[in-house]
């Protein structure tokens, strides 16, 4: 599949250089790298030309769903009646391509079949079902694919029962396979009782039961499926389980283990009391993910897709419910703390004295032996001197052992910070929740080891249809710059203000302030504007006399400003640097302006979209035909002719993907109320490209990726650059939150190797 | 390029369009004035009944008699019609009166097709001695053979197996559809693509044409060629007729015609026959009444995927014309629109309202009931395209280069200045461009100036 390959080697080309944006303070704040801001879906040139018309169509294809091909595309009808059987299993063997209304698109990858044997799904199960819903015999190289892939996946469980690590397989040469490895073989418990020549402990397990896809197989298969299997197990040494972990990825001895936990019968840790309180009903995609981390009765670690806005705390929050053990919630921001925190005491019925958080601002420490800790990736990554109060915190985390390791947003964290967070903590069961896993790159095949698979994705458009998330009208609003403007733009020596005048275009900020006007006097709505773009932030802010959060503005004054924007009637525009792309809840906000962005990025553009996703008002208005079918807005503000026509259509490639569409709208504002606007006047327009033109270059977006970048010539001036405008969202590569509690400023200057976190150290060496 | 304009016309428009003499000769055949009657629009066709048998000129105020005052403008086209195909010719007499008479020779023959019916040349076989193909079979070889020659017609390399037309016979056809920019593979024009775009009927009307257009350089009387299509049409459908009943130029005709799809060609042990198809049948019907819509197969959706429910080679062709194909199927071609492929077709003289209208016409029945068929941020992105190619507007400007002296230079500048055409100069180069309109006076200029 050559566009993967194109993708990833376009990644890794400059993953490791991006890594040295990530500073880590010790106040635990995370700034991760925004990625994939040159990441090429689209190969240059003419794709080869793949050519499957000699594949045998069966006679009754037309009431059969998809077609597959041999290089592992696979197209689904969405207006099958087996459409929803075939969305269900497809979801769970292949990764997601697009999908608009009437024909999906989808990739077996190796991935994604270890996924889906990973959620008990057999290889045999998945070629009989795939053919059944294929309108054309499988392609023989599809099945061998899906031999090849699955032939050693899901083969091995790792079990964590009363506290003992066993290593367990329906297969024992398998078992005795991986004995014969040195790690393995010592780190092996020998058991007492001998049960047969191989010494393995041999116990009966139902086999996965409602997988979703019975209703496609036939009675016989059904019954084949259900059959009780013998499952063979030895135990390893609890200390030697990372090693033994290790020996089985695909690197090594290539039998990824999957992780299950048998909490019910752990009788070691403690239980925690909490339920989800009635009124908490999840909803049947909920229900579904659900479904599939619990398939067995056991819990599965791996990831969860819902887009924001759909309920993805829920689920976290079930989950937990379910497990009934310590739970561990990791979050990326102080922020979003405090909102994991409300969500947890809102669903279900924990305690207050069970809860508590863990950031730089608040310290807090549950009484007894069992209990929810909410807390940053980078405080529990954080391996630099801590207070004492931090570190006695830590050393609880690290000491306990957790039922279940709770992720929030695991597409913004480094897999580096993952390996660190969970090799500090001891967890039966992790779940990784996102709303958009857009790479195909090592990211995601770190995070599918890490974490564990793909559990359950979300279609959006189905979310929509059933009116679970908002239906967004998406808007691409053309701004024809200014003649002054665009001639200064052309210069040789603007090329580092490029950002800055585009974004400072007077028509662009003329199209904002009509936009603003409208949905505020016109439809009463909440309108966040983002902009990446810290000098227009706040020319535009104090222009139209908005209040902004930034990333240097304290947790105090954020509360205040959401506060103000949730409940006052005068406050119903807010200011957003990058700050606001992720996990900052604004349920209130119903439109989005965007008017500067961080360059291709596809992952910002579906988390900016994501804050207005939440839907309001009542579920029939919402449906289609309803009288509000759309309540939510989304406009993309562009300078026509710039580089940032470019960007656009990259970024919004993953939303279109999911199906959503953009109206290019050309005339803002309209001809004849131009008149009551800013800049009307080309005095007022000089004066502003005047001041753009005066401000230092560091001030206006240095490090601004210029559309024929080349990459390392790119990274070398990025590390040279340190003003405090690029660290708060200007360049976009990085975001960072300050602690007011220490009011320290970090500079982010290259930093002598020596005294940098060991993390980071290899980047620079 | 020669003139060809591609407008859904149908037969009878060429016949209309035959010099009087041809024409004459034409009505001495019943079938050509039965068809040339089935032709008309309904008052036309009255008119002609109504007039069957008089003789005399009818004066143009009683004819108008017959109408009532909002029908006037059917009228006209009726009679327009009639005038055209010199079924009734016009006369002005002395006192400005107009009135009409009807073509001697149509009606005497109308008359004879009308009471005995008509005999044609050739009598179906006998079933027992030929194994008839079922109508679908035979439709479906009809289709077949149209795409096929289609195909052929507009990339010559993609088809298989040959036409059995000759290469300047097929070149006839492609002028005017292909352009050839020097040694490049030849391209279709923007009529071309119209001409893709249109119905089967209209498009077989446009080769039919070309086909008797160039008869004469064949060495055929194209009367003899229309004759015998009309005649064909009277033939029927699915029925094998003997060969041996074809004269010569019928006989070459009957292979070509079979290259087109219109009949099929078979052979016993002893004879050899062929079956006309409803593509042949259908010749002398008027279009408006066989515009029968074709189910659509195609599927558009709002990320520029296009996805074509169609096996048929020349759809995924079609396509590939503002498309990039990625998959092709057993029974479903998938493409994708985007920018580079569809500057490739503006640079190729197709337009975006032919491409959206194409997507819409041919609109899979799952999706052409909704509204809007096509999703708008498609069509509008489409026609954005468009636009931003339209934005720099071509005029014509000369170069002037190499004076001999800076004095020559300046004198030339101050003269175009005068006359507000500088557009651009170089003093140090001693170059300058000028609006092209004033090249004229430029060189007069310059003689001048050298003298």
């Amino acid at each position: 599949m050559g566009i993967h390959g194109e993708k990833s080697r376009h990644s890794k080309k400059h993953k490791s250089s991006k890594d040295d944006h990530h500073r880590v303070t010790e106040d635990g704040n995370a700034y991760f790298a925004a990625e994939d801001f040159d990441d090429d879906r689209i190969p240059e040139g003419e794709p080869k030309k793949r050519d499957f018309t000699k594949l045998e169509l069966k006679p009754d294809h037309l009431n059969r769903p998809l077609w597959a091909c041999a290089d592992g595309r696979i197209f689904l009808e969405t207006f099958s009646p087996l459409y929803k059987q075939a969305y269900d299993f497809l979801i769970a063997i292949a990764e997601p391509v697009c999908r608009p209304e009437s024909m999906h698109e989808y990739n077996l990858t190796p991935h994604s079949l270890y996924a889906a044997v990973s959620v008990g799904l057999e290889t045999e199960t998945i070629i009989t079902v795939l053919n059944k819903l294929s309108k054309t015999k499988l392609p023989k190289e599809m099945i061998d694919f899906i031999h090849g892939s699955t032939a050693n996946y899901g083969k091995v469980k790792l079990v964590l029962k009363k506290n003992r690590y066993f290593i367990e397989s329906p297969f024992p040469e398998v078992l005795k396979k991986l004995l014969k490895d040195e790690v393995i073989g010592k780190a092996r418990i020998s058991a007492e009782v001998v049960h047969g020549a191989d010494g393995f402990t041999v116990s009966k397990s139902l086999n996965e039961l409602g997988g979703g896809h019975d209703d496609l197989l036939s009675e016989a298969e059904l019954a084949a499926a259900a059959e009780e299997k013998d499952t063979h197990a030895f135990e390893i040494d609890p200390v030697q389980v990372e090693n033994v972990k290790q020996r089985c990825l695909p690197n090594a001895l290539n039998y990824p283990m999957l992780e299950e936990y048998d909490f019910r019968n752990d009788t070691v840790n403690p239980d925690l009391d909490m339920e989800l309180k009635p009124h908490a009903q999840p909803r049947p995609y909920q229900e579904k993910s659900l479904s599939k981390m619990f398939g067995n009765g056991r819990a599965r670690s791996g990831i969860i897709v819902l887009p924001c806005g759909a309920g993805k705390s829920l689920v976290g929050v079930s989950a937990a419910c379910r497990i009934k053990k310590s739970c561990l919630c990791l979050a990326t921001n102080a922020v979003s703390v405090d909102q994991w925190a409300f969500q947890f005491k809102l669903w279900s019925t924990i305690r207050d004295d069970h809860i508590c958080r863990f950031t730089s601002d608040s310290k807090e420490r549950f009484r007894g032996n069992v209990g929810v800790v909410v807390t940053t990736y980078n405080m529990v990554a954080f391996g630099g001197k801590r207070s004492e109060e931090s570190e006695k915190i830590i050393e609880e985390i690290r000491n306990r052992e957790w039922g279940l390791l709770l992720m929030d947003e695991v597409h913004v964290v480094p897999a580096h910070m993952f390996r660190k967070v969970i090799s500090i903590t001891k967890s039966h069961c992790k779940l990784g929740l996102t709303a958009t896993l857009v790479r195909e790159d090592e990211r995601i095949t770190d995070l599918n080891f890490l974490i564990g698979p793909k559990l359950y994705e979300a279609n959006w458009l189905d979310l929509v249809k059933s009116g679970f998330i908002a239906n967004v009208q998406c808007a691409e609003v053309w701004c024809p710059m200014t003649k002054e403007f665009f001639a200064e733009y052309l210069k040789k020596e603007n090329s580092k203000k490029k950002q800055a005048l585009y974004v400072m275009n007077p028509n662009k900020f003329r199209a904002c302030e009509f936009l603003i006007r409208f949905h505020e006097r016109e439809r009463g709505d909440k309108i966040i504007v983002f902009a990446d773009n810290l000098f227009a932030l706040t020319e535009y802010a104090m222009k139209l006399r908005k209040p902004m959060i930034y990333g240097a503005t304290s947790h105090v004054e954020r509360t205040k400003i959401l506060e103000a924007f949730k409940t006052s009637k005068d406050v119903n525009t807010i200011f957003l640097s990058k700050v606001g792309d992720n996990s900052i809840d604004i349920p209130e906000a119903n439109v989005i302006i965007q008017i500067s962005s961080h360059a291709g990025s596809r992952r910002q553009e579906a988390q900016r979209l994501g804050r207005i996703l939440r839907a309001k008002g009542r579920l029939e208005d919402r449906l289609a035909g309803g009288k509000e079918e759309y309540n939510a807005f989304f406009y993309s503000l562009v300078s026509t002719d710039t580089q940032e026509m470019y960007y656009s259509t990259k970024r919004q490639q993953f939303l279109i993907d999911q199906g959503y569409s953009f109206k290019v709208i050309t005339s803002l504002p309209p001809p004849d109320c131009g008149a009551e606007l800013s800049y009307n006047k080309l005095q007022e327009q000089m004066d502003l490209l005047r001041k753009v033109l005066s401000a230092g270059d560091d001030a206006v977006g240095l490090e601004m990726l210029e559309e024929d970048a080349d990459e390392v010539a790119l990274m070398k001036a990025r590390r040279s650059s340190g003003s405090m405008s690029v660290m708060s969202g200007a360049n976009g590569m990085v975001y960072m939150e300050y602690s007011t509690g220490h009011k320290r400023l970090v500079k982010s200057k290259p930093k002598d190797p020596s005294k940098r976190h060991y993390l980071f150290k290899k980047r620079f060496t | 390029m020669p003139q060809v304009k591609i407008i859904a016309k149908n037969f009878i428009d060429m016949v209309a369009s035959l010099p009087a003499v041809k024409l004459d000769m034409l009505y001495a055949n019943p079938f050509i004035c039965e068809a040339i009657l089935r032709s008309l629009p309904p008052l036309a066709k009255k008119y002609v009944l109504q007039m069957m048998y008089i003789d005399a000129p009818i004066p143009a105020k009683s004819l108008e008699e017959w109408v009532l005052p909002d029908g006037l403008s059917k009228h006209r086209v009726a009679i327009d019609r009639l005038i055209q195909l010199r079924v009734l010719s016009e006369t002005v007499d002395r006192k400005k009166e107009t009135s009409y008479e009807m073509n001697k020779k149509f009606q005497i023959n109308l008359q004879k097709q009308l009471i005995h019916g008509g005999i044609l040349p050739r009598e179906p076989m006998a079933s027992s001695s030929v194994i008839l193909p079922s109508s679908e079979e035979l439709e479906i070889y009809a289709l077949e053979q149209w795409e096929h020659f289609l195909l052929h017609l507009i990339s010559s390399n993609q088809s298989e197996k040959l036409t059995n037309f000759s290469s300047s016979m097929m070149k006839v056809f492609q002028r005017g559809l292909l352009s050839q920019r020097d040694k490049e593979a030849s391209r279709l024009t923007e009529y071309g693509f119209q001409f893709l775009l249109m119905e089967t009927n209209a498009q077989l009307w446009y080769i039919i044409r070309e086909y008797i257009a160039n008869a004469e350089e064949r060495g055929v009387d194209p009367a003899n060629i229309i004759s015998f299509l009309l005649e064909l049409s009277f033939h029927e459908t699915g029925q094998a007729y003997n060969i041996n009943t074809l004269n010569e130029v019928q006989l070459n005709t009957i292979k070509d015609l079979s290259d087109l799809g219109l009949v099929k060609l078979q052979q016993g042990r002893k004879e050899s026959w062929f079956l006309p198809t409803k593509l042949a049948t259908t010749l002398s019907v008027s279009l408006s009444d066989t515009a029968t819509r074709k189910q659509g197969y195609v599927v558009v959706e709002t990320n520029f995927k296009m996805y074509a429910y169609s096996t048929s080679k020349l759809h995924c062709e079609i396509m590939r014309l503002f498309a990039r194909i990625e998959y092709e199927l057993p029974n479903l071609i998938v493409g994708a629109i985007n920018k580079e492929s569809l500057y490739n077709a503006f640079d190729n003289g197709i337009t975006s309202d032919q491409i959206v209208s194409f997507l819409q016409q041919n609109a899979h029945p799952r999706v052409a009931e909704k509204v809007p068929t096509v999703p708008e941020n498609v069509t509008d992105q489409i026609r954005l395209w468009e636009s931003d190619l339209n934005r720099v507007e071509m005029a014509p400007a000369q170069f002037y280069d190499e004076f001999p002296s800076k004095d020559l230079f300046e004198a030339v500048c101050d003269f175009a200045r005068e006359y507000g055409a500088l557009l651009w100069d170089d003093s140090k180069k001693m170059q300058l461009v000028v609006k092209g309109e004033l090249h004229n006076e430029m060189r007069e200029f310059l003689r001048r100036q050298k003298q």
